[in-house]
């Protein structure tokens, strides 16, 4: 028979096995993870290449992400990659190798996500380095999501993402992202329309509010792409290279 | 002491407890033969136990209604916005109603304003929280305090103080909802979404209801071993260490980067694990055997099933966070405790069907028997499909796919809901004086329910497999991802239409029908609605 003698200690019991185990023991062992500084092999370009950087530092990244998790995008688009054993994300160029604790020490809630009926934004603003006609370095997304063998490749830039904003299905066939008109406002035409005018209507444009520029702008600094330790590239290396 | 003890357990006098202190004036409700007793020349032992069992009832009435009342309100609010978080999904930029009547009225600009705005990522964690902390926790907070008054014997001092609990978590769940579908503040913690404000408003209400639940048990007048008590306490003293470690570590910068999502993975494992599930079981336990008058089957294999329960269940929570970015060893300790769970898990489910045994044909006339048991049924469904999902093989096909939700879903509508309809279809007339007015609302509603309602798990898990096979294409050389959303439409489109509208007409058909309880327009008190007569059962 349950008496209370036995049964409060009994319940309180399993609750500090639960916390110790869930809770305490992984704060203990995660709490301590630094920035790490340099390549992991020490054969660092620079040694003041310092990963992950306090994202305060970037103007406007953490109204973007207020706002990402306002609109409810996380519960589409997850923000970590699984190791090759767990599932195909990296091959579908989501990133070039799994996420691990240390992407995350500076965010003030990670916003992993636990479904996805969009792609994976760990690594929107993936860039890479590419040679144009001429031998000059320019900077290219890597991030991607359209098949290997599908032609087009989109760069995706901030006034890529503000079309995408307002209309999915306009550059993203049988997208179920829904439209997000409210993120922009109409303004008149002054000189020339605005670079990033979605829609010209008359004289009038329609332009992206500063929550829309934050939102583009926190999603293309999202790049978890520096090699850790902890996590090697696994991505094949002539994808590494391009 | 024996089992056999634990239903027919009398006390030969009221004593000078709460009973007595109960206003004497006070019209105890006439459900029970009790307020005949006192003119009867001899009184028995029984009638003595019918009239402490109405004061008792008498003093859970106004907290317990009040619980349900808004538990019922919150329901429609969740029923219609589950349906808009649906249609969202095939249907992104749809207005709720025919677009003409907004015509007419004037006000199609501001219906398509409003719409545009209330994205799938805004109406999601409305729905989930209306449903989680609106529906089932209210509903399940009323069947706790009346069963808690029963189960210990003893009577609510100060009812007021609970009904007050009930309107701060009201008030709290409401900005915090309203906040959610305006884009107010969303935390980015699934399931725990709220503003700090708002679920420290929830947090307060809750210490005036479940302080209550724990000094009832403490004053407890029978030593009888109800194993529902147990769950009733696990429940209760539990649910606000979860709710408020999650709150204090997740706020502010107590706990830092993947750590957070380690203790909402906490959270939601203790949110569903020991507060929905304690309290459904608790609920499941006391009216199984109370409908078909018989103990349950065995008091040790109940006391197995709830203690290893209550350890293991604890320990499964990192599976939500499977393949992610913390360490694996945490993880396969998640794993290992979630295939234990099997344990618990099988024991109850044997325990209960075997009180069940050789009574299953009184579902053909006892509503709450027939809500019931379809929950415990759902347990089974919800609890195996926990399990499944752990496996590093299924998971590694299901996870980021609708399949969780679909196991959210089977536990919320299919067990703990089920198991409330039953425990409200009884407890209700005992507190307002009357009775169900129609047996056929009570058929409606559970066949709306249960089919509608398991459309919608279905579903949810049909979709789940489609998803996760196709998503797991090989390095995605077919499919771009956005063809993956694309496949599952049709599987929405009929999770709407027909899931979640078959279920929100049901729950309409109830809502309706618990008003007129509320009115006092039912059958006379004294022979309770059945859903057919017993002696046609056969």
């Amino acid at each position: 028979m349950d008496k209370s003698s036995t049964l409060f200690p009994g319940i309180f019991g399993a609750f500090l096995l639960s916390t110790t185990f869930m809770v305490l023991l992984p704060h203990q062992q995660l709490s301590g993870l630094q920035p790490t500084v340099g390549d992991w092999d020490g054969a660092s370009p620079s040694p003041s290449d310092v990963y992950p950087v306090k994202m305060e530092t970037e103007l406007g990244r953490r109204t973007g992400e207020r706002a990402f998790a306002e609109y409810g995008c996380f519960y589409c688009h997850s923000q970590q990659i699984r190791d090759k054993q767990y599932g195909p994300d990296v091959d579908r160029g989501w990133g070039p190798r799994r996420t691990v604790a240390r992407d995350y020490i500076y965010e003030s809630v990670p916003l992993l996500g636990a479904t996805r009926i969009g792609p994976d934004f760990a690594n929107y603003g993936w860039l890479g380095e590419e040679k144009d006609a001429a031998g000059n370095p320019v900077k290219v997304h890597l991030w991607r999501n359209e098949p290997e063998n599908d032609p087009k490749k989109p760069i995706r830039n901030e006034s890529w993402i503000y079309q995408h904003l307002y209309n999915p299905r306009a550059i993203v066939l049988d997208s179920n992202c829904p439209p997000m008109p409210g993120l922009f406002e109409l303004t008149d035409i002054g000189a020339a329309p605005s670079p990033d005018a979605v829609e010209v209507i008359g004289n009038r444009q329609l332009v992206p509010t500063d929550e829309a520029r934050y939102i583009a702008r926190y999603l293309l600094s999202l790049n978890r792409t520096h090699e850790l330790k902890e996590a090697p590239i696994t991505m094949k290396k002539k994808e590494a290279k391009k | 002491m024996t089992t056999e003890t634990q239903h027919t357990l009398l006390s030969t006098s009221l004593g000078t407890g709460e009973g007595a202190q109960a206003p004497a004036a006070a019209p105890a409700p006439v459900t029970s033969p009790a307020s005949a007793a006192p003119k009867k020349p001899e009184v028995s032992p029984r009638d003595v136990e019918n009239l402490e069992r109405a004061l008792i009832d008498q003093s859970a009435r106004g907290p317990v209604l009040t619980f349900f009342t808004t538990a019922i309100l919150w329901l429609l609010v969740s029923c219609v916005l589950g349906y808009i978080a649906s249609k969202k999904l095939h249907d992104p930029g749809f207005i709720l109603g025919p677009e003409w009547l907004y015509r007419l009225i004037g006000l199609h600009g501001w219906a398509q304003w409003f719409f545009d705005r209330l994205s799938y990522g805004r109406v999601w964690p409305a729905y989930n929280a209306a449903l989680i902390y609106g529906w089932c926790s209210l509903a399940g907070m009323g069947v706790a305090t009346w069963l808690i008054g029963r189960l210990t014997r003893v009577a609510i001092r100060a009812p007021g103080i609970l009904q007050f609990g009930a309107w701060f978590w009201n008030i709290g769940l409401l900005a915090g909802v309203i906040a959610l579908l305006t884009g107010g503040y969303n935390s980015g913690l699934e399931y725990f979404e709220l503003h700090p404000a708002a679920k420290g408003c929830m947090l307060l209400g809750y210490l005036m209801i479940g302080v209550w639940g724990v000094i009832l048990f403490r004053y407890k007048r029978t030593a009888a071993p109800y194993i529902s008590v147990s769950y009733l306490v696990a429940a209760f003293f539990l649910f606000p260490w979860f709710f408020g470690a999650t709150q204090f570590l997740t706020t502010g910068s107590v706990v830092t980067g993947v750590t957070k999502n380690i203790v909402l993975a906490w959270y939601q494992g203790g949110l569903f694990n020991l507060w929905f599930t304690c309290l459904g079981l608790a609920a499941a336990y006391y009216f199984i055997p109370k409908v078909i008058n018989k103990s349950i089957y065995s008091y040790n294999l109940a006391k197995i099933g709830f203690w290893s329960w209550v350890f293991l269940s604890g320990l499964t929570a990192l599976t939500r966070l499977s393949g992610g970015p913390i360490p694996a060893y945490l993880i396969t300790l998640s794993v290992a405790a979630s295939i234990l769970l099997i344990i618990p898990i099988a024991t109850v489910l044997t325990n209960l069907a075997q009180t069940m045994k050789g009574n299953a044909g009184m579902m053909a006339w006892s509503p709450t028997l027939r809500f019931v048991w379809v929950g415990t049924v759902f347990f089974g469904l919800a609890a195996g499909l926990g399990v499944l999902g752990s496996l590093r093989s299924v998971d590694s096909v299901m996870h980021f796919t609708q399949w969780n939700y679909g196991q959210t879903h089977a536990l919320l509508i299919g067990f703990f809901s089920l198991v409330m309809f039953g425990a409200i279809y009884y407890i209700t007339p005992r507190l307002v004086g009357c009775e169900w007015l129609s047996r056929s609302f009570i058929k409606l509603h559970f066949l709306g329910t249960a089919y509608g309602g398991g459309t919608i798990i279905a579903l949810f898990l049909i979709s789940g497999i489609w998803m996760g096979f196709t998503m797991n294409e090989p390095a995605g050389k077919e499919y771009a991802f956005y063809n993956i959303p694309q496949s599952m439409l049709f599987a929405q489109a009929v999770k709407s239409y027909l899931g979640y509208f078959i279920f929100g007409i049901a729950q309409i058909i109830f809502a309706v029908h618990f008003l007129f309880m509320r009115l006092r327009i039912g059958q006379p008190a004294g022979e309770p609605t059945l859903l057919m007569n017993p002696e046609d059962a056969h």
